[in-house]
């Protein structure tokens, strides 16, 4: 009976274990301490979802913030604009035509339509860090850059598409010249159509103080974000701690983290944000040591860590063709050998496109 | 007594045995996967086949593959490869057939995650009838990560079959004719010790969204266009002549970049200041005959 009992516990246990990793029912394992006022939960795994909204004008559909698209005029006709007759129309720009309504019934015009020129173009807008560049790549190199406004929005317009499938990606430089993880995404461009992608949230920058922490001396993670803004801050080995910070006035944001719940070994942190209701995804990840002394960090520069070959501060098509002269050749130099196994290969170009700048 | 322990700690074993296999399949869950996509795979001899290659990351972030497809070259003609709307915005090796295989490599900086990314899309004949299929060989995909951590890739072929049975079908390729130029792009004068021995090269790379890029060629000063691939070693190393870049698409479609002399010439070399010079000797000539003229005149 002892036997049949310890069977089914063992079986029982790893069903259990092999369904959370499967379907992640099991619990998050939740405990609060008190650190000086802040609270540390450590929790499960957690998923961000980051959402940005892609209208089109020009595909004859109504899409929220249009006006209207084409022949769809969302219901709407010059008498509900408050006109007394005519007929209602639509500018290219989605954004109605009245030139064809009247006044006091004062005869019936015809639709004026004003045709406007076939412009194909695709709108960035967002959020970034507050007077600070902001870049749009398009397939990988650069098409347009732009500076935010003091309250880190910016909005920028890219004209003279052809009609296809491209990858954006936008990403931004704060105050000290650091720059953002890519926020990529592929989007089809439909001649004559504007494009709007809004809501694009760049991730805070993120750095470090210390390489390697003393168990239970502080370690000091800062960065820039959007003004005002709310920063999660993750710090996870094992487990994952989450603390929240507020960013000041200009964007910036440091907090003390108490490094005492840490286990001794390597650690990792990001950061992400949120303000009226918008989530930005979470940044790079940086990772330090948890050990017996404190080791200052080398404070990042604006160049990439590594990947720029020619050290111009950028990663892009020069340090491509630098990697591809010496693809399937013997003997490459150390410096272009990203991760040192002696040949260039793929894994070398998949760790520039990382630290892809444009 | 002995015996009935013995079996207790044999059956012990095998439940450990047993947890532990678990344990490893329970880390292999998500994988990218590639596909492949026709709308007929039933086709008579003489029709046109084309098939796309997809890539579906399954909520991972990629940022490089590689692979090669194979195709069985005694059913199938390859008429076309098509990569312009391909989510790869720089190929290390751009798709091109050798013996029945197309290999294939590159990188998508930033990374791509979608479950339907095209890599490029192949036009094939029937040439005869049979069964065959349409495989992906030594397929690698990369996850963005910095690291170039490999991804779990599961992989699909295309089976098809090419007899007389086939249904008659509309052909399969729709033709459009792609009249755009490929896109707007800058080349790049650069040079670096590791590279050509430390000479000057030129780097250039742009998309075409039609039906993608056949070739590049390149002119230095008045000569004439040559083929050419980047990174591109110039042959006039004194950089006093202007660069002309020209990016061909496979429908024929032609963009031209020109780039300005990166170095002036000297001035003894500059037919413009030999000109100036010459002019202006002329001019103080004719000032001087004509004071000549009033005098005597006077």
């Amino acid at each position: 009976m002892r036997k049949k009992i310890y069977i089914l516990a063992v079986f029982i246990l790893s069903a259990l274990f092999i369904g959370g990793e499967f379907f992640d029912f099991l619990p998050a394992k939740i405990f609060t301490k008190n650190l000086g006022g802040q609270v540390v939960f450590a929790a499960g795994t957690a998923t961000v979802q980051t959402t940005i909204k892609i209208t089109v004008c020009g595909n004859n559909i109504k899409e929220t913030e249009e006006q209207c698209d084409g022949s769809d005029l969302g219901g709407a006709s010059c008498s509900s604009r408050g006109f007394s007759g005519g007929t209602l129309s639509c500018k290219g720009s989605c954004e109605f035509n009245t030139s064809g309504c009247t006044t006091n019934g004062g005869g019936g015009g015809g639709g004026g339509y004003v045709s406007s020129p076939v412009i194909t173009s695709i709108i960035f807008e967002g959020r970034a860090y507050p007077l600070t560049k902001v870049v749009v790549l398009k397939d990988g190199q650069i098409a347009v850059s732009t500076i935010a406004g003091p309250d880190a929005r910016f909005e920028v317009n890219l004209t003279e598409l052809a009609t296809g499938d491209y990858t954006f990606a936008v990403y931004g430089e704060d105050g000290k010249g650091l720059r953002s993880s890519l926020f990529t995404f592929p989007i089809y461009i439909s001649s004559g159509a504007t494009t709007k992608v809004s809501g694009i949230f760049i991730a805070p920058t993120i750095a470090i103080d210390k390489s390697e922490v003393k168990r239970g001396d502080n370690i000091a993670i800062f960065g820039q974000s959007a003004p005002q803004s709310e920063i999660t801050i993750a710090v996870n080995s094992e487990e994952e701690f989450f603390v929240k910070t507020p960013a000041d006035k200009d964007g910036v944001y440091l907090y003390n983290f108490d490094t005492t719940p840490l286990d001794m070994g390597q650690h990792f942190t990001k950061s992400k944000t949120a303000l009226n209701g918008e989530i930005s995804s979470f940044s790079k990840a940086i990772g330090f040591l948890v050990g017996t002394k404190n080791v200052a960090s080398v404070l990042p520069t604006k160049c990439p860590a590594k990947t720029d070959l020619n050290g111009d501060c950028r990663v892009n098509l020069v340090d491509f063709s630098i990697t591809a002269y010496w693809y399937k050749r013997s003997s490459p130099p150390a410096s272009i050998d990203l991760n040192g196994d002696g040949k260039i290969d793929l894994i070398d170009f998949s760790i520039m496109a990382f630290y892809w700048t444009g | 007594m002995q015996n009935s322990k013995l079996q207790f700690k044999i059956q012990n074993a095998a439940i450990f045995l047993v947890v532990c296999c678990l344990l490893f399949v329970a880390y292999s869950v998500f994988a990218a996967e590639t596909i492949f996509e026709t709308k007929n795979s039933q086709i008579q001899v003489g029709d046109t086949l084309e098939v796309g290659f997809f890539l579906n990351t399954e909520n991972e972030d990629i940022n490089a593959v590689e692979g090669k497809i194979v195709f069985p070259e005694k059913l199938l003609e390859l008429k076309e490869i098509k990569d312009g709307n391909s989510i790869i915005n720089f190929w290390i090796e751009r798709p091109k057939t050798k013996n029945g295989e197309i290999p294939f490599s590159g990188i998508i900086p930033g990374g791509y995650l979608g479950n339907k990314g095209l890599i490029f899309s192949v036009v094939f004949q029937s040439t005869q009838e049979g069964r065959g299929s349409i495989e992906i060989g030594n397929i690698q995909v990369l996850l963005n990560d910095g690291k170039g951590t490999e991804a779990n890739i599961t992989i699909s072929n295309l089976q098809f079959v090419i007899s007389k049975q086939a249904p008659a079908s509309q052909p399969a390729v729709v033709e459009r004719k792609d009249t755009d130029l490929p896109e707007v792009f800058k080349p790049i004068v650069t040079s670096d010790p590791a590279v050509f021995g430390g000479k000057y090269f030129l780097v250039f790379a742009t998309q075409d969204k039609g039906s993608g890029i056949d070739h590049y060629e390149v002119r230095e000063g008045k000569g004439s266009f040559i083929l050419a691939e980047s990174p591109y070693l110039l042959q006039n190393q004194n950089l006093d002549k202007e660069i002309a870049v020209k990016a061909v698409d496979k429908s024929g479609n032609e963009r031209v970049i020109t780039l300005p002399p990166q170095r002036s010439l000297p001035w003894y070399q500059n037919y413009w200041v030999w000109a100036i010079i010459m002019l202006g000797i002329v001019v103080i000539y004719v000032i001087w005959r004509i004071k000549l003229k009033m005098k005597s005149e006077k």
